[in-house]
This record gives C-alpha cells, sequence and structure tokens, in this order.
C-alpha cells in the first residue's frame, strides 16, 4: 500500500510530469486560459493515462517489443477518440471550447512517455496509481496556470467576474508570452518544494519503493 | 524465419487495431444519437434566439451564399402567427483561428433580427470574446459583440470600427464575423426582394456620383471595358438642362476572393466625379465599404494612373480589396470616357 501510494504521490511533485519531466508543454500552455478548459483538459488526459496504462500493463507480456510503439499509440488512441466523442455527447460547452486539443491528446508525449516507461514494465495496479498520480500532477498544473492566467488576463474565474469591473485585464497573460512566465514562476515554486521534499526524504531508508523506480520518463523524451 | 516473423507481428497488430474498433464502433453508437440530438437542440435553441416570436422553422434552400469562402449550411424560414417573419442563416466562415459557425436572423423588413455564435475558435480572452455573453463592446448598455447587430438595418455599412464596435485587440475576428453577417444580409435581401440592401436595384446613388447633373437616365446603350473580368451591369447618362454633362456605370469584377461592385460618375472632361463601392464579398474586404475610401477617386483625371500608393490610400486590413477596387475603377472610368468621347450614350 505504501508503495502504491509512492507511485501515486510521485507524479504530483516530485515527478510532475510538466515541471520535472517537461513534456508535453504546448496544450497545457494553449488550453490555459481559461480554469474550465484546465480542469476539462487535466481530467480528459487522466482518463485516457489510467485506462491506457492500466491496459497496457494488462497486456504487458503479449506485446512484442519491435511493434510496441504502434500497439500503444492504438490503444492511445482508441481511448482518446473514446473521451472525445463521450465530451461532445455530455460536456458539449467544454468540448467545443477546448476544439483541437482534445483529439491531440493521442499524440500528447505524457501519454506516451509514461506508457513506455511506465506500464510497459510495472505491475497492472502500480500503473493505474502512476496514471492517476501523473494525471493529477499535470490537472494541478493546468488549474494553477489556468487560474492565474484568467484572472490576470480576463478579470474572471470559470467565467465569472471576480476582478471589480474598473481592473483592465491584462492580456499579456492571455497570450503565449504570459503562458510561458507563468508556467516559469510556477515550475520555480514547486521545484523549489521539491528539493526540499528530497532532501527530507533522503535519510528514511524505507522509502525504498520510490527509489527502486527506474529513472521514470526523465530520458523519455518523445 | 524472418518472413514469419514479420507476418505474425503484423497479425498482432492487426489484432489489437480490431480490438480497438469494435471498441470504438460500440462507444460510437451509444454516442451518436446524443451528440446529433444536442447540435439539433443547439441550432434550435439558436434559431429560437435570432427568432424569438417564431412558432416554427421551415428549411429553405432558395438562399445562396454569394461568396464561396462563406458557406451557407443551413437556411431556415421563420413562421409566425401571420405569415413568414424572416429567414434565418447557419452560415460558416474563416476566421481568425480557424472556421466560425454563426446563426444570422433576417427579417423580412430588411433587419438583422439576431446573431448567434455557435462555434468560435478564436484566442479566448481575445476573438473568443465575439462569443461571450459578459463581454460588452458597450457596457452602459450591456451589449455583446453579437448582440449589437440587432436591430441593425441592411442598409447600414458594415465596417468594423465605423458602425460596427470591435471587439479590443480582435480586429480580425471582428471583421469575419462582421463580414458573414453582411455577406448573410445580403443574400436574404435578394431572396425576400428587399430593396433596402445598398446594392438595390433602384440605385439611389446615381446622382450622387454625378453631383453635375439634374437628371440621370439608365442609357440604352451599355459601355463596354476592354479589360478582361470587368463587366459593365448598368450604363447611365447625366443631362443637365438636356446637355450631356457625364455619365455613369455600375460595373463588376473580380477581387481578393471575391467579387466587387462600383458605382463610377464620371464627367464629359473626363474628370471622376464620384465613386460608390456598392459591394465586397472578399472576405476581409468589408472596410473597403466605407466612404472615405471611395472619396479619394473624386476629382482625379480617369487618364490618370491610378493605383494604390499612387494617389490612392489602400484601406488598412484590405490592401488587396483596394487594389482590386482601384482597377476596377480605372477600368470603368476608362470604359465611359470612351463612350462619351464616342457619343455612343
Amino acid at each position: 500500500m505504501k508503495r502504491l501510494f509512492g507511485v501515486f504521490i510521485n507524479g504530483l511533485i516530485i515527478e510532475n510530469p510538466l515541471f520535472v519531466i517537461m513534456i508535453g508543454l504546448c496544450s497545457s500552455m494553449a488550453v490555459t486560459t481559461t480554469v474550465a478548459n484546465g480542469i476539462g483538459m487535466g481530467l480528459a488526459l487522466t482518463f485516457v493515462l489510467v485506462m491506457s496504462e492500466l491496459i497496457i500493463s494488462l497486456f504487458r507480456n503479449l506485446i512484442p517489443e519491435s511493434i510496441r510503439m504502434p500497439i500503444f499509440l492504438i490503444v492511445i488512441a482508441a481511448f482518446t477518440t473514446i473521451m472525445d466523442l463521450e465530451m461532445k455527447a455530455y460536456f458539449p460547452v467544454l468540448s467545443k471550447s477546448m476544439g483541437v486539443f482534445i483529439p491531440l491528446v493521442v499524440v500528447n508525449c505524457i501519454v506516451m512517455g509514461r506508457v513506455e516507461a511506465f506500464s510497459s514494465k510495472q505491475p497492472v495496479l502500480d500503473s493505474v496509481f502512476d496514471g492517476i498520480g501523473m494525471g493529477l500532477g499535470y490537472t494541478w498544473v493546468l488549474i494553477a496556470l489556468s487560474v492565474v492566467r484568467e484572472l490576470l488576463g480576463n478579470g474572471t474565474l470559470l467565467g465569472s467576474q471576480v476582478m471589480p469591473l474598473s481592473f483592465e485585464p491584462m492580456i499579456f497573460f492571455i497570450l503565449p508570452p504570459g503562458g510561458f512566465l507563468v508556467f516559469a514562476l510556477w515550475m520555480a515554486a514547486s521545484n523549489d518544494l521539491r528539493r526540499k521534499l528530497l532532501a527530507a526524504r533522503k535519510p528514511e531508508p524505507t522509502q525504498d519503493s520510490c527509489c527502486t523506480l527506474p529513472e521514470n520518463g526523465s530520458v523519455e523524451k518523445v | 524465419m524472418k518472413r514469419w516473423q514479420m507476418i505474425k507481428l503484423g497479425l498482432i497488430l492487426a489484432v489489437y487495431t480490431i480490438v480497438g474498433c469494435v471498441g470504438l464502433a460500440f462507444v460510437y453508437n451509444s454516442t451518436s444519437k446524443t451528440i446529433a440530438q444536442r447540435q439539433e437542440a443547439d441550432l434550435q435553441a439558436g434559431l429560437r434566439e435570432v427568432f424569438p416570436k417564431a412558432t416554427g422553422f421551415t428549411p429553405n434552400n432558395k438562399v445562396k451564399s454569394a461568396n464561396p469562402k462563406v458557406i451557407f449550411s443551413a437556411a431556415y424560414t421563420a413562421n409566425g402567427a401571420s405569415g413568414s417573419l424572416g429567414i434565418a442563416v447557419k452560415v460558416q466562415g474563416a476566421s481568425y483561428g480557424g472556421p466560425t459557425t454563426l446563426i444570422v436572423g433576417v427579417s423580412s423588413d430588411g433587419t438583422i433580427t439576431g446573431v448567434k455564435i455557435l462555434e468560435n475558435k478564436d484566442t479566448p480572452g481575445l476573438g473568443a470574446n465575439a462569443a461571450s455573453k459578459t463581454y460588452y463592446v458597450d457596457k452602459a448598455t450591456k451589449t455583446t459583440f453579437a448582440g449589437q447587430f440587432t436591430g441593425k438595418k441592411l442598409t447600414d455599412g458594415f465596417v468594423v470600427k465605423k458602425d460596427v464596435t470591435a471587439i479590443t485587440s480582435a480586429t480580425i475576428t471582428s471583421r469575419s464575423i462582421t463580414n458573414l453577417v453582411q455577406v448573410v444580409g445580403k443574400a436574404v435581401s435578394d431572396v425576400l426582394g428587399i430593396g433596402g440592401s445598398s446594392t438595390g436595384p433602384s440605385s439611389p446613388g446615381l446622382s450622387a456620383v454625378l453631383p453635375s447633373a439634374d437628371t440621370v437616365r439608365i442609357s440604352s446603350k451599355a459601355a463596354t471595358s476592354s479589360v478582361p473580368g470587368v463587366s459593365i451591369l448598368e450604363t447611365s447618362v447625366g443631362t443637365k438642362a438636356g446637355t450631356i454633362v457625364g455619365a455613369t456605370a455600375k460595373a463588376k469584377a473580380p477581387s481578393y476572393d471575391g467579387n466587387v461592385t462600383v458605382l463610377v460618375g464620371v464627367s464629359t472632361d473626363g474628370i471622376i466625379t464620384g465613386v460608390k463601392v456598392l459591394e465586397c464579398t472578399d472576405s476581409q474586404g468589408s472596410p473597403i465599404l466605407a466612404p472615405t475610401f471611395a472619396q479619394q477617386f473624386t476629382g482625379k483625371k480617369a487618364s490618370t494612373p491610378l493605383a494604390i500608393g499612387a494617389g490612392v490610400d489602400a484601406v488598412s486590413g484590405a490592401t488587396l480589396s483596394s487594389k482590386g477596387v482601384t482597377a476596377l475603377v480605372k477600368a470603368t472610368a476608362e470604359a465611359l470616357v470612351k463612350a462619351l468621347a464616342g457619343g455612343g450614350l
């Protein structure tokens, strides 16, 4: 149980896909102009990630090494399309506002990276927890980015006016340069916390679980 | 042995693909009905929004887009208690971040009853404000960008930053949407036969482009232009106390990605007395309709080399359309001078 928790917590800060592994940045920059989009995209990716990791981990011994990439892609694409269709049917507004970025989850490096680096070698339960951890790690970053960007760039949060009407929205934050700036500031804060966590963790020998993990993802820049 | 290996891998891949596809087929089957219903409900809600008083909508296939870049995906006649109220058109055209889809309602008396933005992929916080219900172009009256079209007459100019308020930092989006509304207005007014459109058959501007004449009558003989692509639709001759003082012509030519129609007046001494841009179906061409652009031609000699940069300033954001109009004015004016000199009018 402790091991699974370690896997889960890993994706949140220690190996956060956006701030530490630094993959899948393009879509995170594009969709975080509003908080609703950030939450939607985060949960959508979490769904695809968990399902793909589950299936691939389940069949990991039945996937020949030489054609693993196309098989991963088939699995990921299938779940992305399922999610796309479900969103169109039940969350049409969200699906419309995120537009092309939902189908593009197929080529999101985070999914491919985790599937390749983790679930193709690890047991099912670990893979699911890794998927949830990485997915939520992605989601919280998107929310953190979009809260700042929507609040300062548009004066609203989740579409409702928060700032006084006299506040002139700083459009800079909605545009890509503002996105990069907010991203960098959050990354600095998150990685500072990460360093402290790692320093605090080192003396404890019981924490073998997370430390025996392979160099997950960090070398896998798909 | 190696070949066997390849076939085996191929088969494994095929199995995964088939399983994936079967799964997708199931999900598609279970969601496709809901998705179609949602889209239909969206459309109905949009139609109702632009024609709140309508009791029902019947498909109308008479409305045709004059611009190949602007697609009319559906058109409906709004039925009221006592006959037709007008026509609503679902229209799609290019905007800043991809295609945008609107429903535009036009009433039988030639006013826009409403504009509803169904889909817009422009930058959130900028162009996407077009579809926002809380972004006001006029904060005092709480008028949204799309809302400002409600009640607008088709005879208006539809020029962004003149009679249409633009969205801050999203001029291209503002222009694209305004242009779509205008194209729909034009098409519907043609179908309903409303003369209210600025290109109406009565050509009220004839004397405006030839102010020196006291009567302007349609000439039986038409001026012709030798410039390829330029077609002169209507030639009129202006007289003052019985003597011919000049002539006017309505001419049409292809421009950037649509057509432009202009009305040009020329006096007997070969000077352009007035120009009116009647219509421009270019996708970004609506700014060209501003009178300030057409006024530049007044007083210029038809024989001078008229061109953008040589006596004529382009309208920013519509340089190619400006070029098209200038070339057309030049060709029409020359044709009129020739016709006046030949006494053929």
